[in-house]
């Protein structure tokens, strides 16, 4: 499987593919595994640009010497590029959101070659449109995901998490998204329990703690909860969305899943996937046949 | 360009006689938005009052090839609402419901000309809140924000639109409706939604938004430090963010702002001050106690000679009238003024406040600072006065203040957009090849030119054919050696 390890390489791959009418599927024809640098970690600033073909894992041990980390906790060690093209996200979800939420520019390479970038690197800019926004869940279908600029986190100092079982995980869930506590990430592992995970100084982390087992009872865990948490998710065979007020009617109709009540998301182990209405199929198509006009990208 | 009257006609059947105006007095009214240096006197302005209505509009433009542009409040301060001459005006000012409200989703739907506060107001009786708040919020419409993907002063903790914006119903500059997300997050496909907020109304016309709302926090601190100098106030904002702080708000103000603040509205700012910061953190109380301390601290260490909290909600009130009369405040002191709008990374804040300075004295105008220093967001208020025929040297000053900050890596606009204002900058900070591909993105919406046209996206008709001298993107300075 060829791996580029430049922009060029990969503008020039592409522009080849392009000229020969050949497709070019990414992860398969087509890999980022060379572009695996860290280019820039500003940790004044609490952003940093990488190549797309960076492990998630690799990043992280990198900004943790710094006492930083990119909030995205998905299951498995996806590349950066992986992670914005997959959407992928984990418990952190709760709190800091979808890759969406933290990417602040990229720069890709279109079907034909052409290297673009959008966005920027600071955590505040709205010139131009937002392709780094328009990728993410893109599927490898619009660009290849070349570089990224994210915007980070600091490390907690303390993390604490508890565990609540339960028969009725609604009830729970809404007497905690209803108080004023902050946790920074809130799962149902249906059926029968509900795990916080608080972050912060030790001495809040310890008052949200006490606050919450106040409201909804529990005992405190360790964090393998969330190991299993993002086991369970990365087994799951499909994913559903929900109004996030209906929790109780979606789990009632659930077996079993790993649910974020607050996106409005479960991962269940049968097949789903989003019905997207015809008018959004047809705008993504148009989106795409401008990008890639001779499907080069194309499954 | 004429409008017929068949095509007239046939909008007032659409939206009734009286939501059409054609009449010259009255269309004036529209000729311009916030940036009133740009006007144009629409041929037609239409105030539709559903969905069905603006794709009624919209249709009729299309098929007719005639150019429209959506407006809100009118409150931008790029141009992104300035008509198009011989074009129609859609204004969304009659669709100015709330739709629903649905705390166990927390969620709230809205038509797009909501005024921003009436969200917070719809909500705050159960203890919710809407986060993005530009000052202007009093009037401003959820359109326009999501138009310009609008921040505010606590975007810094809280996010933009965007992050607030969980689902979409637009109208495509060819009618057809297209709904985008919805009360769920993380929909299958490119996130479209992501894409059209921010899309500065050239992508179609929003007639629905699901907004995520945001439970009050147990508590709110808000602080503020006097400094002799901005790098004593820039070096203590590196400071907090550099011990793991995250405060909803840091809003720094320099000498001139602050005299004229205290001209205006009086807040009671620390006299002979070179720099105050305010920093408001909220959260839950013990980790907001906690942060408070360690905020003092790090401002006492880096010079602050007066450090005090808001003792009440009525003090609290005051501190945050002095920053957000700042712009007004000006004409205290100036004549006119231009208020920029570029964005540096934080940690190059002082340089660049230097280099302002510089310039400011260098152009002969003065330059007052006021600005989100937690993001890096600056807005300098370049002071001139029209009629000593100061106009185009501030409009210089404005120009080179970009400049400094898209050198330190910045920048063009961090919330006021690009619109007409800043479109012949774009290839300032875009390389030709990034425009390109923004005018393919457009191409998939709006193939026939009409939704908000000259926006965003320079055009030789606009700019002339020499394009402003480009700059390595900030991304790709990082990897200069590999640029083609």
């Amino acid at each position: 499987m060829p791996s580029v390890s430049s922009l060029r390489e990969a503008s020039e791959a592409l522009a080849a593919a392009h000229a020969d009418g050949r497709r070019c599927r990414i992860g398969d024809d087509l890999t980022t595994a060379g572009l695996d640098r860290i280019l820039e970690h500003e940790a004044g600033d609490l952003t940093c640009t990488v190549e797309a073909g960076i492990r998630l894992s690799a990043l992280n041990a990198a900004l943790s010497r710094h006492s930083q980390r990119l909030s995205l906790d998905p299951p498995g060690d996806p590349t950066v590029g992986t992670l914005l093209a997959e959407n992928l996200s984990g418990p952190l979800r709760h709190r800091f959101g979808a890759p969406r939420d933290l990417v602040l520019g990229v720069t890709l390479v279109l079907a034909d070659g052409t290297i673009a970038s959008a966005g920027g690197k600071v955590v505040k800019n709205v010139a131009g449109y937002d392709l780094a926004r328009l990728v993410c869940g893109s599927l490898g279908r619009l660009a290849l995901i070349a570089r990224v600029s994210f915007r980070l986190h600091p490390l907690p100092k303390a993390s604490r998490t508890l565990v609540v079982e339960t028969d009725d995980a609604p009830a729970v869930v809404a007497a905690l998204l209803r108080s004023q506590l902050q946790p920074s990430a809130l799962d149902v592992l249906h059926p029968g329990r509900v795990v916080v995970l608080f972050e912060g100084s030790p001495r809040a982390v310890e008052a949200q703690l006490a606050t919450a087992r106040a409201l909804v009872g529990g005992s405190e865990a360790d964090a393998e909860v969330w190991e299993e948490s993002r086991r369970r998710q990365g087994a799951a065979r499909g994913r559903v969305r929900f109004e996030p007020g209906r929790l109780a009617d979606v789990l009632a109709e659930l077996p079993e899943a790993v649910v974020r009540p607050a996106a409005g998301v479960a991962y269940v182990p049968y097949d789903a996937a989003d019905d997207l209405p015809e008018s959004v199929r047809r705008l993504t198509e148009r989106i795409r046949r401008e990008l890639d006009p001779k499907g080069v990208f194309a499954a | 360009m004429s409008l017929t009257a068949a095509f007239v006609a046939e909008l007032q059947e659409a939206l009734g006689a009286e939501h059409v105006i054609t009449e010259p007095e009255q269309l004036r009214v529209y000729e311009c938005d916030g940036l009133t240096g740009h006007r144009a006197v629409p041929e037609l302005v239409v105030l539709p009052h559903s969905t069905e209505e603006v794709q009624a509009v919209v249709r009729a433009c299309h098929r007719e090839r005639v150019p429209f542009v959506a407006r809100g409040a009118g409150t931008g301060l790029s141009g992104g609402a300035t008509p198009v001459a011989g074009g129609v005006v859609v204004s969304l000012a009659r669709m100015n419901r709330i739709l629903e409200v649905d705390l166990e989703s927390r969620r709230v739907v809205v038509e797009p000309g909501v005024a921003n506060l009436d969200v917070t107001r719809a909500v705050a009786g159960e203890g919710f809140f809407y986060a993005p708040d530009p000052s202007s919020q009093q009037v401003c419409t959820i359109g326009g924000n999501v138009a310009e993907n609008s921040g505010g002063a606590h975007c810094l903790k809280y996010g933009f639109t965007v992050h607030h914006v969980t689902g979409l119903t637009l109208v495509l500059p060819d009618g057809e409706v297209v709904e985008l997300g919805g009360k769920a997050l993380d929909p299958d496909g490119p996130d479209l939604l992501g894409v059209v907020v921010g899309s500065e109304g050239t992508l179609g016309i929003v007639t629905r938004i699901t907004l995520r709302v945001v439970r009050s926090p147990e508590a709110v601190r808000t602080l503020l430090a006097g400094f002799e100098t901005t790098d004593a106030a820039g070096a203590a904002v590196s400071g907090i963010i550099a011990a793991g702080i995250l405060p909803s708000a840091i809003e720094m103000m320099d000498r001139l702002t602050i005299e004229a603040a205290e001209l205006a509205v009086a807040p009671g700012y620390p006299e002979g001050a070179g720099a105050v910061l305010l920093v408001e953190l909220d959260g839950v109380a013990a980790q907001v106690e906690e942060d408070a301390a360690e905020v003092e601290r790090i401002c006492r260490e880096c010079g602050a000679f007066e450090f005090r909290a808001a003792a009440d909600e009525a003090s609290r009130a005051l501190l945050w009238k002095g920053r957000k009369s700042a712009f007004a405040a000006m004409g205290r002191v100036a004549t006119d003024y231009y208020v920029q709008d570029g964005v540096v990374p934080r940690t190059r804040l002082p340089e660049v406040l230097r280099r302002i300075e510089e310039l400011s004295r260098a152009h002969g105008l003065r330059v007052g600072n006021v600005f989100h220093a937690g993001d890096g967001n600056l807005h300098p208020l370049v002071l001139y006065d029209a009629e000593k025929g100061e106009t185009a040297q501030a409009r210089e000053l404005a120009e080179a203040i970009l400049d400094a900050c898209l050198d330190a890596g910045g920048s063009l606009t961090g919330e006021h957009g690009v619109g007409m204002d800043k479109a012949c900058s774009m290839p300032r900070m875009f390389s030709e090849r990034d425009l390109e591909v923004f005018g393919r993105l457009r191409r998939a919406f709006d193939p026939d030119g009409l939704c908000n046209p000259g926006k965003v996206i320079p055009t030789p008709r606009l700019c002339g054919e020499v394009p402003g001298p480009y700059r390595i993107h900030a991304l790709e300075r990082i990897g200069v050696a590999e640029r083609l």
